[in-house]
């Protein structure tokens, strides 16, 4: 009985490794590992030669014996149900028009008319596009950068002409430091600073179906263009001709900014904005001062009355001469001074009014000015604006000297002696007619009658 | 009881079921979206167009197929499916493999899409008459052309 029951388990054991080993399935699904030994991928190439297309397909394992197998597509073709593969070597390859481009299709692996192993595919959606061809690459120096360009045949093609492209390239020295760049054209631009100098590069390109209909992989790459990137020693060097310019110009620059800054405020500011010249200080500077101590101003509050007198005739000119050799009269005392002043002060003057003749100062004490004698009296200087109004009047009219240039303390000092003696010494008469037009002294004793006749004189 | 009412209760539903086939397609188009017309069909298309040598004539020739089909509206998929079937009914050409190709893709492809009844199929059964007639074509074309046109501009405006 043991022995029975041991045989039997054997039996049953062999059977079911053996069972097991053939393939045999009872769900369908063909899960077993010699059934996976015939999956399959397959790609489609549209229009590769004119309207004709190219359905390739190949065991996913290269070790599976293909001698008896076959492929066949069935589904999604046009006047025909299916059609058979062409075998090379080990790829599986179908070349037709007759795809519809619409819907699924099936893909069997036949085994003497059995069909081992399907996959349901839509042609559509397993394109591989042709590899790009003719990659070059053109170093533009003016720009700085390469101009990638290549071809593919997708171009002159009705279906599947849109493309994603994926350009590699890589130094040469550098093993698998791809740089990789996605574009739709195909033109790139390759900035030269991106790039090592005096290096050689490697680069390649591929595409992939990049519509909303067509999908699949990438095609193969295209044949390598290999370039070199030019020499630069010195990022950014110039041109020395082009560096010796831009040098001189900023020397030149700089040096023009400090002459400017030197020479500003004398030269440059007058010449660009000239001040306007003030005519009293002009005149000022063109006029001498005529002696120390002398106050000349233009100051309408500085200017003196001229005294003007009126005299009956003129002495001999003796006598003037007389006057002058002797020594001048020492300085009046200020009481006596003050009231000739005062008394030669107001419009309502006495009849008797002194007359200052420089002959007259010179010879005689000033104390006869009180007295409202011809005397020679300390006078200031009378302002030059009542000059022409103190030289008129005749012999009736009252009359002034105006050649008085007499400062403050100058009796004291000794006159010139080619001191001009011309006019004798006035007489005051007490019947004069008319009114005397004598107008009050300036406030300071000191202050000199100048007058405009004698700036003239004096120049 | 015989109220005016019980009329338009009893008497216009009826009427509605009658004529509600009448106005309905019995057809249902996919790819209403226009990837494969724009992608496939209408590439064949404008191959087969150009074809075909234009005549000035052609357009002047009224068929009477056209005369009783239409794509109006609600009508697109019912004239496409029956303009696809009188595509297939053409006679290939024996010096242009590219025409027949092309003609065959046309007609099967725009079959595939279309999702049509029994009815539609037998109404177009009953019409089959072979044509050689290649302005009939061109004008053909045309007109599948334009009704796939205002299928995807009703598909946008959707």
């Amino acid at each position: 009985m043991t022995i029975l029951g041991t045989a039997l388990g054997l039996v049953f054991y062999l059977l079911q490794v053996v069972s097991g080993e053939s393939g045999y399935a009872e769900n369908g699904d063909f899960d077993d590992a010699e059934l996976d030994d015939y999956s399959f991928s397959c790609y489609s190439q549209l229009e590769v030669n004119g309207s004709q297309h190219l359905l390739t397909c190949a065991f996913d394992d290269p070790d599976v014996n293909s001698t008896n197998l076959e492929f066949e597509i069935c589904g999604a073709l046009l006047d025909v149900n299916c059609l058979s593969f062409n075998k090379l070597q080990e790829m599986y390859f179908i070349k037709t028009k007759k795809f519809l481009l619409i819907g699924d299709s099936e893909i069997c692996v036949k085994l003497e008319r059995k069909s081992m192993t399907c996959r349901k595919m839509n042609i559509v959606k397993i394109v591989k596009p042709e590899a790009p061809f003719d990659v070059r690459v053109i170093y533009r120096e003016a720009a700085n950068d390469f101009v990638v360009t290549f071809n593919t045949s997708h171009l002159r093609k009705k279906y599947v002409k849109e493309l994603m492209h994926e350009v590699a390239y890589r130094q040469e020295k550098k093993e698998n430091n791809w740089m990789h760049v996605n574009l739709s054209s195909t033109k790139l631009m390759l900035l030269q600073r991106n790039l090592q100098p005096d290096a050689m590069y490697e680069i390649k390109v591929r595409s992939i179906p990049d519509t909303n209909y067509f999908e699949g992989f990438w095609s193969e790459w295209s044949p390598s263009f290999h370039f070199r990137t030019p020499e630069t020693s010195i990022r950014g060097q110039m041109d020395p001709v082009a560096l010796t310019i831009s040098i001189l110009s900023f020397f030149s620059v700089a040096l023009v900014v400090i002459l400017a800054c030197v020479l500003w405020k004398k030269r440059i500011k007058p010449m660009v904005w000239p001040s306007l010249p003030d005519h009293k200080k002009t005149l000022e500077q063109l006029c001498k001062k005529p002696k120390k101590n002398l106050n000349v101003s233009f100051n309408p509050e500085s200017f003196l009355d001229c005294q003007i007198h009126k005299v009956d005739g003129i002495q001999a000119r003796d006598e003037a001469e007389g006057f002058l050799q002797d020594p001048l009269p020492s300085q009046p005392e200020e009481s006596e001074k003050r009231r000739l002043r005062e008394g030669m002060q107001g419009p309502n003057w006495p009849s008797e009014h002194p007359v200052f003749t420089p002959k007259t100062f010179i010879g005689e004490s000033p104390f006869r000015c009180l007295a409202g004698n011809i005397s020679v009296c300390d006078a200031p200087v009378l302002p030059s604006s009542r000059s022409p109004d103190c030289r008129e009047g005749g012999k009736n009219g009252p009359l002034v000297h105006q050649d008085l240039l007499l400062g403050p303390g100058t009796t004291n000092s000794t006159l010139p002696s080619p001191f001009p003696f011309q006019s004798g010494i006035l007489t005051l008469n007490p019947a004069a007619q008319g009114q005397p037009t004598l107008t009050s002294l300036g406030s300071s004793q000191e202050e000199a009658y100048v007058t405009m006749s004698s700036f003239y004189q004096n120049q | 009881m015989f109220h005016v009412s019980f009329r338009y209760i009893f008497g216009i539903p009826p009427l509605i079921l009658v004529l509600l086939p009448v106005a309905s397609s019995d057809c249902d188009i996919g790819g209403k979206d226009g990837r494969v017309y724009q992608n496939v069909l209408m590439i064949s298309i404008d191959d087969l167009d150009s074809m075909i040598d234009f005549d000035s004539n052609c357009l002047n020739n009224e068929s009477n197929f056209f005369k009783k089909h239409s794509c109006g509206d609600n009508k697109e998929a019912s004239f496409l499916y029956r303009a696809a079937r009188k595509l297939k009914q053409f006679p290939k050409m024996n010096n242009s493999e590219d025409f027949n190709f092309h003609l065959s893709r046309v007609s099967q492809g725009t079959l595939q899409l279309l999702n049509c009844s029994s009815k539609e199929e037998n109404k177009s059964v009953k019409e089959q008459k072979k044509l050689n007639d290649l302005c009939f074509l061109k004008i053909l074309l045309q007109k599948i052309k334009t009704c796939w046109n205002k299928i995807l501009r009703g598909a946008k405006e959707h």
